[in-house]
């Protein structure tokens, strides 16, 4: 657990949002690509376990795709701090 | 005799969601003696992660997906279960983006619900009461059409009448939900959540087996697929536009509107008042997206896949899922997985309800009392409590019975309503300093009054959804709002943008 005061508590939760969204535009992304990007290119002749490539890569590729992203946040970006720390020093 | 079989497992469920509800009841007695709205509404704000992800996930999957969700799905193909995945994001975006900001806030305002975080900020009882109007009024037509949903369904499966379905079912939420209040619907949600998760994986094994194997299925698919392109009838199960039937500008909409501004749904953020700490945050975005991935593209891949066994329905779409679970599933098992479109009518009606009573209690009867400075004695508050959210249950279910036009017409507002409702007012209200009370009030009575309307008229652009209209007006009417009205005070600055001092 970090020790933060009221201020850079504020200011690192804007950062996390903002990684939030990134990984929710690179979820998008990923199925754009995997799916319509795929069907574009090969149609439905390019199968994963029998199903449509464009399916597989577009629909569980972008939920792999927010798993591995969310992960990543927890892990790298967000911080552990307290949530309702009484009076701190204000500037 | 099956369809007794099929009663059993869901009859031992519901005796388990009645003990958990009265079981809080008495757990959470002392704590509700000495500040009753906090605990009965936000749960004392004690969720772990694992049970902030799954009453998230559950309160979110609603029994749309598992009747007419996946009835689409075997009617247009894998594009249907394509469209759907735009809704992985919903888990996880709520909570990291809103999350930590309304947890600290709500602890330092004491908010309970999400309306007394928006009135800390904007500090306007007329915001205020529009917003709490607009949960009401959407939440009870969004409980109606779960009632109606979920007693049908219950019917199919079982062989009582709709009527019989509706009351058995309806006391059992309506009864757990009002006795133990926030915490009761979280820890119900949870096994909602659980059983919703066994019931997707069983229906999958279940189809696959049925059908002989993923390789059958999928020749039968595809011979459906050529058929259909061949003749112009049916469609193309094969492609993600299914023959037309799903335009890009839909996909894309579905992306707003499942997706990105789910984030607005208030009985999603009240969720961020309600956990214990930071780490039960973080947990809760993993597993929350897991679940989330394994409902959605699951119910709906079921769905695809039983076209495989299925190759025609008679009547509606919407009846797949009972038909598959009558037909291919052993008594037992089924009546397993029956439980998991339950859970998912189940834990939604009680969210929304713990929800819609709190806008009667908190933001406008209590909030009365406190300006009138009148001393409120936690007990009656209580009593008030609970009658509030029975007759908000028993209301709905009355209307379930013989559901009118008017009701079921509001309903088409409900979910886009309420996102633009509160998807400015919240992300704004948040982050950005500027947004003041005018440009929230012009934002949400333009928005939502833009997006009603050209709902009711049938008013298009292209073939987006509508929530683009809603969520557009809203944005401009915030922005140019803005540039009237007070700026915003020191002392409520000080507390949503200390960055800015």
């Amino acid at each position: 657990m970090k020790k933060l005061t009221y201020k850079e508590k504020f200011i690192q939760m804007n950062k996390e949002a903002k990684a939030t969204w990134i990984v929710a535009a690179i979820c998008f992304l990923v199925w754009l690509a995997g799916g319509f990007g795929v069907y574009m290119a090969t149609g439905n002749s390019w199968t994963i376990c029998r199903m449509p490539a464009w399916f597989v890569l577009g629909s569980f590729g972008s939920w792999f795709a927010a798993i591995i992203g969310v992960a990543y946040l927890v892990k790298y970006v967000f911080v552990d701090f307290d949530l309702d720390e009484e009076e701190e020093e204000e500037e | 005799m099956d369809a007794v079989m099929r009663m059993m497992p869901v009859a031992v469920f519901f005796v388990a969601l009645m003990v958990m509800g009265f079981y809080i009841q008495r757990k959470s007695a002392d704590a509700a003696a000495k500040d009753f709205s906090n605990e009965y509404f936000i749960g004392g704000r004690s969720l772990g992660g694992f049970v902030l992800a799954m009453t998230l996930v559950a309160t979110y999957s609603s029994v749309s997906s598992f009747l007419s969700g996946a009835g689409k799905a075997w009617e247009t193909g894998f594009g249907w279960v394509y469209y759907a995945t735009s809704q992985i994001v919903a888990a996880f975006l709520v909570l990291g983006v809103l999350g930590k900001k309304m947890a600290i806030i709500g602890r330092k305002t004491n908010a309970v619900t999400v309306i007394d975080v928006l009135r800390a900020r904007y500090k306007s009882n007329l915001l205020a009461n529009v917003c709490a109007i607009v949960i009401v009024v959407f939440f009870t037509t969004s409980m109606l059409s779960q009632f109606i949903g979920g007693a049908q369904l219950f019917a199919q499966c079982t062989g009582v009448s709709y009527v019989t379905g509706l009351i058995i079912f309806s006391v059992v939420v309506i009864l757990y939900t009002t006795v133990g209040g926030f915490n009761a619907v979280a820890l119900t949600d949870t096994a909602c959540a659980i059983v919703m998760v066994v019931g997707t994986i069983l229906l999958t094994i279940s189809v696959i087996t049925k059908g002989g194997g993923l390789e059958n299925i999928m020749a039968n698919i595809t011979a459906a697929s050529a058929q259909a392109a061949a003749t112009g009838e049916g469609m193309d199960l094969l492609d993600p536009r299914a023959s037309g039937n799903i335009p890009f500008q839909l996909y894309l909409t579905q992306w707003m509107l499942c997706g990105i501004t789910t984030i607005g749904l208030p009985q999603s953020q009240v969720r961020c008042l309600g956990y214990k700490d930071t780490k039960s945050v973080h947990r809760a975005m993993i597993y929350g997206t897991i679940v989330v991935g394994i409902m959605m593209i699951g119910i709906h891949l079921v769905g695809t896949l039983s076209r495989g066994i299925l190759p025609t329905i008679e009547g509606s779409t919407d009846t797949l899922i009972p038909v598959v679970i009558v037909k291919y599933m052993m008594p037992v098992l089924g009546g397993v997985t029956i439980i998991g479109p339950l859970a998912a009518t189940m834990s939604t009606i009680s969210s929304l309800l713990i929800a819609g009573s709190s806008a009667i209690i908190k933001d406008m009867y209590l909030h009365y009392k406190e300006e009138k400075k009148e001393e409120i004695n936690q007990k009656t508050v209580a009593n008030i409590s609970f009658a509030v959210t029975a007759i908000m249950g028993i209301a709905a279910v009355v209307m379930a019975i013989n559901p009118p036009d008017l009701i079921v017409w509001i309903n088409m507002f409900a979910f886009g309503g309420l996102q633009t409702t509160f998807f400015w007012s919240m992300l704004f209200g948040l982050f950005w300093k500027k947004a003041n009370t005018a440009g929230a009030l012009l934002s949400i009575i333009g928005g939502l009054g833009a997006y009603c309307v050209t709902m009711a008229l049938g008013i298009k652009i292209g073939s987006f959804h509508n929530i683009i209209i809603g969520m557009s007006v809203g944005l401009i009417l915030f922005v140019i709002g803005n540039y009237f009205g007070k700026p915003i005070d020191d002392k409520t600055g000080r507390l949503f943008f200390p960055e800015k001092y």
